[in-house]
C-alpha cells in the first residue's frame, strides 16, 4: 500500500472510532442507545401495522426488523453525510488530507451500528424458531458490499454537490425520509405490493431489492443471487458518478467553504 | 522542462494566479454545478477578485523564506496553494517532498476527546501514517509539557495548552517543507523560546521553511530570504533586512503622508472657519 493510501486508511479508522466514541461518551447506556432507537422504532411500527392496521404478514415483527436495521444504515448515512464537507469547512480550509475520508467514516460508523444490531435480530429470530446457517456467511458480506458501494457512491455525490448547493441537505432529508422510505419495502414486504408494480419497484429502486435480499438471508437462509442485479447496476453507476463529481469538485472545496 | 532544474527546488510557482469570484463566493468547477446554480449565475454578475497575480517564485531545498506584506496581499493564499489545499486558477506549482502546512494550530481538535487521542489524529491529518504517529506520540506529549492533562478531554484545556499541543504535533510530523502562517507566538515566553529553538533545529536539519508573518523581527531571525507581496504581486525580494526595511519605510512614508494629508485638511478647515 502506498503512503497516501495507507494514510487515507488510517484516517478512516481514526475518524470512525472517534465518531463511535463521541456517540457513546458520557452516556450511561452507551452502546445500548444504538439498539434502542431502531428497536423502539420497530416496536412502534410493529404495533401500528400488526395490531392496528393488521397487515396479514407472517412474523411481521421480524420481516420489519430484517429490513429496518439495514434501511437505518442507508438512511442515517445519507442524511449525516450530505453535510460532511460543508460542515467541516474549518478543517478543509486549513489542512490538506484526502477529503473523502470525512463522509466514508460516517458511512463506516453507521455500518458498524448496523453490524451491532444483527445479534439482537439473531436473538429474536431464534426465539421465533429461525435458525441461521452457513448461507449467512456469504449472504451478509454480499449484501454489505452492494449496499455499502451504493451508499458510498450516493454520499460522495451528495456531499460534493452540497458544498455548492446547500439545499441538498434539506432535499435529502425530505426525499429519503418521506419518499424513498415509503417506496422501499421496509415497513411492508414486497409480496403485498400489487404484482404489476413489483418488478418496477425492484428495477427502479435499488434499496427495494437490497432490503428484500436482507430478508432472504435472515428469514429464509437464502443467498440473494441475481435478484440484486438492479441494485448492483445502480451501485456501480452511483459509485462512478460519485467519484467523478468528487474528483472534479474537491479542488474547489477550500475556496467555496 | 528538464527535471534537473528542479532537483534542488522545494517549491516553485510558475506564473501562478488565483482568482476568487466575490459576489457568489463560489466557483463553478464544472458544468453540472454551474447548471445547478444557473438561476444565480444569471441573476448575479460575478466580480472576480485577483488574490495572486502572475506570481513566480522558487524556494530551494533547505532554504527559509519569509513572506511579508499587508493584510489581503495574498500571503495566506500563497501558503494554501503551496499546501495543496486550493488549486491555482492558472500557472504551475511544483512541490517536492512532504509539505506540511501549519496554517492554524489544532485544526481538527475535538473538545470531547483527550489530548492524546487528538494528537494522534492530528498527526495523521498533517501527514503521518498511524504507525509513525504512534511512534512520535511520546515526543509530542513530552514537548507539549501537558503532563497529566494529556489524558483529559481537550475542553478542559486553556487556550495556551490547546495551542501548545497543536504546535507540538505540527513540528513533530517530520515535514520536508514546513509552511507556517502566523502561529509562532504561542504559549508563555518559555514555551515560545522552546518553539523557536525547535524551528532553528528543523532548519539545521535541512527542512525548508516558508514563514508568513506580520512580526517583522522574526523574519530576519528565521529567514535566509524575504519576499514582499502587495496586492497579489511580488514587489520586492531579497535579504530579510533589506525587504523588511524597505517595506517598513514605505509603510511609514504612507502613514506620514496620511498624517500630512489630515493636517492639511484640518488647517484648510481652520482657514475656512
Amino acid at each position: 500500500m502506498n503512503r497516501q493510501a495507507r494514510r487515507a486508511y488510517d484516517l478512516l479508522y481514526l475518524l470512525t472510532f472517534r465518531e463511535l466514541k463521541l456517540r457513546y461518551q458520557d452516556t450511561f447506556f452507551g452502546y445500548l442507545w444504538s439498539l434502542v432507537r431502531p428497536l423502539l422504532q420497530g416496536a412502534v411500527l410493529y404495533v401500528v401495522f400488526s395490531k392496528i392496521i393488521r397487515l396479514d404478514v407472517e412474523d411481521y415483527g421480524l420481516v420489519l426488523l430484517a429490513g429496518l436495521f439495514a434501511w437505518t444504515w442507508f438512511h442515517t448515512s445519507l442524511t449525516l453525510c450530505v453535510g460532511s464537507f460543508a460542515s467541516n469547512g474549518a478543517l478543509i480550509k486549513k489542512v490538506y488530507f484526502p477529503r473523502f475520508v470525512l463522509p466514508f467514516a460516517t458511512v463506516l460508523n453507521n455500518g458498524i451500528q448496523f453490524a451491532l444490531s444483527i445479534p439482537v435480530l439473531i436473538i429474536l429470530l431464534l426465539w421465533r424458531g429461525y435458525v441461521p446457517d452457513w448461507t449467512w456467511l456469504i449472504g451478509i458480506p454480499y449484501l454489505v458490499a452492494v449496499q455499502g458501494l451504493l451508499i458510498m457512491g450516493i454520499v460522495l455525490l451528495l456531499a460534493s454537490f452540497n458544498v455548492y448547493f446547500r439545499d441538498l441537505e434539506h432535499l435529502t432529508d425530505v426525499f429519503v425520509g418521506l419518499i424513498w422510505f415509503y417506496l422501499t419495502p421496509v415497513i411492508y414486504p414486497l409480496s403485498i405490493v400489487p404484482e404489476r408494480y413489483q418488478d418496477w419497484l425492484l428495477i427502479l429502486n435499488p434499496m427495494a431489492s437490497i432490503i428484500e435480499g436482507w430478508r432472504d438471508v435472515f428469514l429464509q437462509n437464502q443467498i440473494p443471487g441475481l435478484s440484486l442485479l438492479p441494485a448492483i447496476v445502480f451501485a456501480i453507476i452511483f459509485a462512478a458518478l460519485g467519484s467523478f463529481s468528487f474528483r472534479q469538485m474537491q479542488g474547489g472545496f477550500a475556496d467555496a467553504l | 522542462m528538464p527535471s534537473d532544474i528542479h532537483a534542488d527546488t522545494a517549491i516553485a510557482f510558475e506564473s501562478v494566479s488565483k482568482h476568487y469570484s466575490l459576489s457568489l463566493q463560489k466557483e463553478a468547477t464544472d458544468v453540472k454545478s454551474m447548471l445547478l446554480h444557473l438561476p444565480r449565475f444569471l441573476s448575479n454578475a460575478r466580480r472576480p477578485f485577483v488574490a495572486l497575480d502572475n506570481v513566480s517564485l522558487r524556494i530551494k531545498r533547505g532554504e527559509s523564506v519569509g513572506i511579508v506584506g499587508p493584510n489581503g496581499s495574498g500571503k495566506s493564499t500563497t501558503l494554501r496553494i503551496m499546501a495543496g489545499i486550493a488549486p491555482p486558477t492558472s500557472g504551475k506549482v511544483i512541490a517536492n517532498g512532504r509539505v506540511v502546512g501549519l496554517l492554524e494550530l489544532g485544526s481538527g481538535f475535538h473538545p470531547q476527546i483527550t489530548g492524546r487521542e487528538n494528537a494522534l489524529l492530528n498527526a495523521v491529518l498533517l501527514g503521518l501514517t498511524l504507525a509513525e504517529a504512534r511512534e512520535v506520540l511520546p515526543e509530542i506529549i513530552e514537548f507539549s509539557q501537558l503532563g497529566q492533562f494529556i489524558d483529559q478531554p481537550m475542553r478542559t484545556y486553556s487556550s495556551g495548552m490547546f495551542f501548545r499541543l497543536g504546535f507540538s504535533v505540527a513540528v513533530h510530523v517530520k515535514p520536508e517543507v514546513l509552511l507556517i502562517d502566523e502561529v509562532l507566538a504561542v504559549g508563555d515566553a518559555q514555551f515560545q523560546e522552546k518553539c523557536m529553538n525547535h524551528i532553528h533545529g528543523l532548519r539545521s536539519q535541512g527542512v525548508t521553511l516558508v514563514l508568513v508573518t506580520h512580526d517583522m523581527l522574526s523574519v530576519p531571525k528565521f529567514c535566509d530570504r524575504a519576499v514582499l507581496l502587495e496586492q497579489g504581486r511580488i514587489t520586492d525580494e531579497g535579504t530579510p533586512q533589506q525587504v523588511v526595511h524597505g517595506y517598513l519605510a514605505r509603510v511609514e512614508a504612507l502613514l506620514a503622508l496620511q498624517v500630512e494629508e489630515r493636517q492639511r485638511l484640518k488647517s484648510a478647515q481652520a482657514v475656512a472657519t
